[in-house]
């Protein structure tokens, strides 16, 4: 008895116990919980704070994890080798085919996008999206023989005919640089359009193509247009600027062999029309543009959707050598769509313009040309065909995998591991449902679609609160959100787990909300792994012009030129204060619409506000300048209407020298160690 | 002590598991794997879209279970009740719903059976059929119920409601009748529906979300055809269901149409079988089960169906006294999604956009036939008009009508002669918003991206005569 006396004993104890305090913890828990998601329903998870969103720390380094998140990717002349561009291993990995495994890792710059190799298969030129340079690897020694400097942001690169000069589209500061390769140097800095993504020459090297991202600057409610530029190879000018109409994210193009088409993946969003609905494609369509190459040659667009199943975020595309087939990656969706290229060719032949501007908008027309769609892993992005064509390789960005896909057969062969981290944390599964359309009804868009990168896509959606035609909103970037709540431009959910929560799939995704699984990833994801890009463009090392040191003071100051004093809501640095500059409240800044419903509006973030065009919660202000210019007169967007034009342009270069913190600490750190050096 | 325990200890555990085992051979159970079928004594008759009946609702039916490969092994799950049909499976394989009659005069209503024991619970209490069950993700289920009153005259509706019959909601109101209602993957209610008024029209698959929200045509087939069962998603993406002639109605055909495009992938797989169709279950993509009286044959039999070589295959079930009208199997099933609703019951209208009355698809053959310019719109009720709308210069217009009333919608030139219409019967749920993009659309066209005039302004209530609704304001963003 004294035996179980002394087990019994401490078991009743805790039993005890546990009765008289459970209650009262639960009860704090969960106001605990409620305070902390800003939701009434969220689990007693103590994992799904504590654990998932911690930014640094052992804890942070324990339940993350390192990817190389292929992102695009290149085959060799003999077709042995892949190189593979590794977006966050920030590495161009070589690939043996025949072996299947990863040969050579070759760092490059920071965030490398894309990849070409000389004529010669000997050299690889890399973009680094975030370094603003482009990688020399020497692929005999594997080594970075040279880094070549370019305009912001490099993404697309392309070769001209000759091989003695290397195009990048320079998506950040939107132009295109032309690199002389003998010399290393930039020899022409030409204006493409908004954001430019993929770069090609034609068939016959006489011309190249500047596909876009983004959207020419116009008012809401305008035709969108986005620009593809056209560049005379021989003479590096640009020769035309064709306006695609009611399309945008135009990531990549290709050319047939014979020449006589370009093809381009786009999205199609209806930005324009209220969000009342799901159905009959009335929030996104994704498809490809086709450009005849001829003289008077047509624009064309197809939709890749179908009348219950959409193909979201369609970003490259590979033709095979003999012409017949054209694959498209559709990173939503997890697939591949096949076109038959012929089918197209007799599509445009036997169509009128007018039924051709139908055919834009027609969700049956994909069965005319569409062979297959074939599943791959988490966000297919880079296509590559090996030189007989005859088999296609698909950079698995979020798999850290590659697909190998017969053309012929049209299935899947084999995948190659490329020996990034196996295991999937919970801010991965996150990144993946960022990316992936599924939790949409139909799969007509994912977050990525309006947030392309974790950013904002520069349109502005007419959300129909009340009534259709009101509340116009301007897209938000997702970078660095974690830090800056509340959400929404109304200010109406604290938490990403509201933001994201119930009301978000009644009123966006319009089907099954996230299970609480995938809403714990999903803001695991957005509150710990979305930094901003290196301000290299107005800010690249910490320290400001002369110009951005007067913006500066006249954004810190607290009395005007004339020497009075300026009333504290309306000095700016009030509402907009290090180190995110915002200080997270409402505001009233005058810029309240009669379409808008709310009052107040929440005071966003400021770092990497320059590459956040539109301004203000409508977007009706296309630059910063605009913002006090057309919009700011009556002084409650601060006191500015003392300053001079040349004041006021240097306000807004100290506004797009803003940048994460993370980057003033490491240039803090550069500046402690130099002087330690001394 | 220590000896008792031993002895004690043991006996427990063996006759727990004993329990465990005697529970689990439960001879009234009807475990997974198993298939339920309809038996109908009479002659299958073709349904009647107006009554409601003969949708396998034939007095003297039943359910009966069997494991497939033994039909020795069939009993009757239904012995007490008159009459009893359209068995529909939970979504854990471990319920079934079905509508039946417990004695001859009475009318149908949707009871609820547990499989494992066969106890069962009447669900819905009404002097009207409920009939057409079918489970929904969360909790509650959607069924037809003869619905009489002054908005839609008399119509079978469908409804949902808890699995305990609270909590009820009417979710279609037209004057059409709905049936032989199924759940898609995508959560959306697939319904064969028929227009009543003013005129009879051709049946339809209509799809809506369990809310009665953007209700909207699925399939319609070729002039005449007639819709005789209720259709199945299959897993590889298809929709089947039984389609017959209107002129042959009894020799129901076995066809399938893709989910990703239904109304221009029809396929009759059965095209060359002499028999005459009258259900399906898609086991696998290349395995169904149909209920098919074959010719020469005098009753309803269950065949294996390959719809890959398109042909009926082995018999699995026959019964001499019974037609064979349908089979469920019991199983677990992947739950479709389960939708967010729009509708808030405080509100008392709905909001519909349409962005150009007078949009022309020149893809369609008959866009020339009418080239006059509409300048308006007349919305029609049941029986009488709610009032003319000058359409924006755009040809856009904005609704606000009253919400659970049916309504059409006919396009007017400046003489208000017709041009166009008017359209199949429109509802709007409390709080809906939904629009469409011209009169005449091909239901396969998206929205032009463009700001329509009309939205620039407050939306016209309907009826017209109503200047103003005082209402709860819900802010969707």
């Amino acid at each position: 008895m004294r035996k179980y006396l002394k087990i019994l004993l401490p078991v009743g104890v805790i039993c005890i116990l546990g009765a008289i305090f459970y209650s009262p913890y639960h009860t704090w828990a969960r106001k605990h919980v409620n305070l902390m998601t800003a939701t009434e329903d969220h689990p007693l998870n103590c994992a799904s704070c504590h654990l998932y969103l911690q930014k640094s720390g052992v804890i942070s380094k324990l339940v993350n994890a390192h990817y190389y998140s292929p992102f695009n990717l290149a085959v060799s002349n003999d077709g042995r080798y892949l190189y593979v561009v590794a977006e966050e291993g920030n590495t161009l990995l070589v690939v043996d085919t025949k072996k299947q495994k990863v040969t050579h890792k070759v760092e490059v710059g920071n965030r490398p996008h894309s990849i070409i190799l000389s004529k010669d298969g000997n050299t690889a030129y890399v973009s680094n999206q975030w370094s603003d340079n482009v990688s020399v690897v020497d692929l005999t020694s594997f080594t970075v023989t040279d880094t070549l400097k370019t305009g912001g942001g490099p993404a697309g690169v392309a070769l001209s005919a000759d091989g003695k000069y290397l195009y990048v589209a320079n998506s950040f500061s939107s132009d295109l640089s032309v690199i002389d390769i003998s010399t290393g140097a930039e020899r022409k800095r030409l204006n493409a359009g908004n954001s430019p993504a993929g770069v090609q020459i034609n068939a016959d090297g006489s011309l190249v193509f500047v596909t876009s991202r983004r959207t020419l600057s116009k008012p809401f409610g305008d035709t969108i247009r986005c620009e593809l530029t056209i560049i005379n190879d021989n003479k590096q000018r640009v020769v035309e600027r064709r306006d695609v109409k009611s399309a945008y994210i135009m990531e990549n193009i290709s050319f047939t062999p014979s020449g006589d088409l370009a093809i381009m993946p786009l999205v199609r969003p209806k930005n324009n029309v209220p969000t009342i609905q799901i159905e009959r494609g009335w929030m996104m369509t994704n498809g490809i543009g086709i450009v005849e190459q001829k003289p008077s040659g047509r624009t064309i667009q197809l939709l890749l959707d179908e009348p219950n199943a959409y193909y979201a975020d369609p970003f490259d595309i590979a033709i095979t050598p003999d012409g017949k087939r054209a694959f498209v990656s559709n990173a939503g969706v997890d697939c591949i769509t096949v076109i038959d290229i012929d089918a197209i060719r007799k599509l445009i032949a036997e169509s009128t313009n007018e039924t051709l501007k139908t055919y834009a908008n027609h969700l049956g027309i994909s069965s005319r040309f569409v062979l297959k769609r074939i599943r791959t892993g988490a966000n297919p992005k880079g296509l590559a065909l090996s030189p007989d064509g005859k088999k296609l390789y698909v950079a698995e960005h979020l798999e850290d995998r590659i697909a190998v896909i017969s053309t012929e057969s049209l299935e899947t062969t084999g995948t190659i591991d490329l020996g990034g981290s196996g295991r999937i944390t919970v801010a991965r599964h996150g990144r993946r449902l960022l990316n992936n359309a599924g939790h949409t009804f139909q799969n007509q868009y994912s977050c990525y679609t309006c947030h392309p990168d974790a950013h904002e896509d520069g349109l502005v959606y007419n959300m129909a609160s009340k009534d259709m035609g009101r509340n116009i909103t301007n897209t938000q970037s997702l970078r660095n959100i974690g830090d800056t709540p509340p959400y929404k431009w109304n200010g109406k959910n604290q938490t990403v787990y509201k933001q994201d929560g119930m009301r978000f799939s009644t009123v966006l995704t319009r089907t099954e909300a996230f299970s609480y699984r995938d809403l714990d990833a999903l803001a695991a994801y957005i509150m710990t792994g979305i930094p901003n890009p290196p301000n290299l463009q107005y800010n690249p090392n910490g320290e400001l012009t002369e110009s951005q040191k007067h913006g500066k003071a006249i954004f810190e100051r607290t009395h005007n030129f004339k020497g009075y004093e300026i009333p504290i809501v309306n000095r700016c640095v009030t509402c907009h204060p290090a180190p995110y500059y915002t200080n997270k409240k409402m505001a009233d800044v005058g810029t309240l619409a009669a379409s808008d419903d709310s009052i107040l509006f929440d005071t966003p973030h400021l770092n990497n506000i320059f590459a956040s065009p539109p301004y203000l919660h409508d977007g009706r202000a296309a630059s910063l300048e605009e913002i006090w210019t057309l919009y700011g007169k009556t002084e409650q967007h601060g006191s500015v209407n003392d300053l001079t034009k040349i004041q006021l342009n240097e306000l807004i270069e100290y506004l797009k020298a803003l940048r994460d913190p993370e980057y003033e600490q490491k240039s803090t750190e550069i500046l402690h160690a130099s002087f330690g050096h001394k | 002590m220590k000896i008792k325990r031993t002895i004690i200890l043991p006996n427990i555990v063996l006759i727990s598991l004993s329990c465990i085992l005697m529970a689990s051979c439960n001879s009234k159970s009807v475990k997974n794997g198993m298939l339920l079928v309809t038996e109908a004594p009479q002659n299958i008759q073709t349904p009647d879209y107006i009554s409601g009946e003969s949708w396998r609702y034939l007095a003297g039916a039943r359910i009966s279970a069997f494991m497939p490969g033994k039909p020795s092994s069939l009993k009757v799950l239904t012995e007490n009740f008159f009459s009893a049909s359209s068995p529909k499976i939970s979504y854990d394989g471990r319920f079934m719903l079905f509508t039946a009659q417990q004695k001859q005069d009475e009318s149908w209503q949707i009871w609820e059976m547990n499989l494992y024991n066969r106890k069962c619970r009447k669900i819905t209490s009404f002097n009207d059929n409920c009939t057409d069950p079918v489970y929904l993700p969360g909790g509650r289920l959607a069924f037809t119920k003869l619905t009489i009153n002054d908005t839609v005259k008399s119509a079978h509706c469908l409804y949902t409601c808890n699995l305990d019959g609270s909590g009820l909601r009417q979710i279609t109101f037209s004057p059409n009748a709905c049936f032989a209602t199924t759940v898609l993957k995508d959560g959306r209610l697939l319904t064969v529906s028929r227009q009543l008024l003013p005129d009879k029209e051709d049946p339809m698959l209509m799809v809506m979300r369990p809310d009665g929200t953007k209700a909207d045509m699925f399939y319609k087939g070729a002039g005449g055809s007639v819709l005789t069962s209720s259709a199945h998603e299959t897993s590889d993406g298809k929709i089947v269901f039984i389609e017959a002639d209107k002129g042959t109605p009894a020799a129901g055909r076995l066809v399938s149409v893709s989910y990703n495009r239904p109304l221009h992938t029809r396929i009759d797989l059965t095209s060359g079988i002499a028999g005459n169709f009258c259900s399906v279950l898609p086991l696998g993509p290349d395995n169904y089960l149909v209920s098919c009286c074959m010719s020469g044959s005098e009753r309803y039999a269950l065949y294996e169906f390959d719809p890959v070589k398109k042909s009926v295959g082995q018999e699995v079930l026959t019964d001499p006294e019974y037609n064979i009208l349908g089979a469920v199997l019991v199983e677990e099933n992947e739950r479709p999604k389960k939708l967010p609703s729009e509708v808030d019951l405080q509100v008392k209208t709905g909001l519909l956009l349409c962005q150009d009355i007078n949009f022309l698809n020149p893809m369609l053959p008959d866009n020339s036939s009418d080239i006059r310019k509409a300048i308006k719109i007349e919305v029609l009720g049941v029986d009488t008009t709610y009032g003319v709308v000058e359409v924006e210069k755009d040809g856009s217009f904005q609704l606000k009508a009253m919400a659970d009333t049916p309504f059409r919608i006919r396009t007017l030139d400046e003489k208000n002669n017709i041009v166009n219409g008017p359209c199949s019967w429109l509802w709007l749920r409390p709080n809906e918003r939904r629009g469409c993009i011209g009169c005449h659309e091909d239901p396969e066209m998206v929205p032009e991206n463009k700001v329509s005039l009309a939205i620039r302004k407050p939306p016209v209530i309907i009826p017209v005569h109503v200047t103003e609704v005082k209402e709860k304001i819900v802010e969707l963003e």
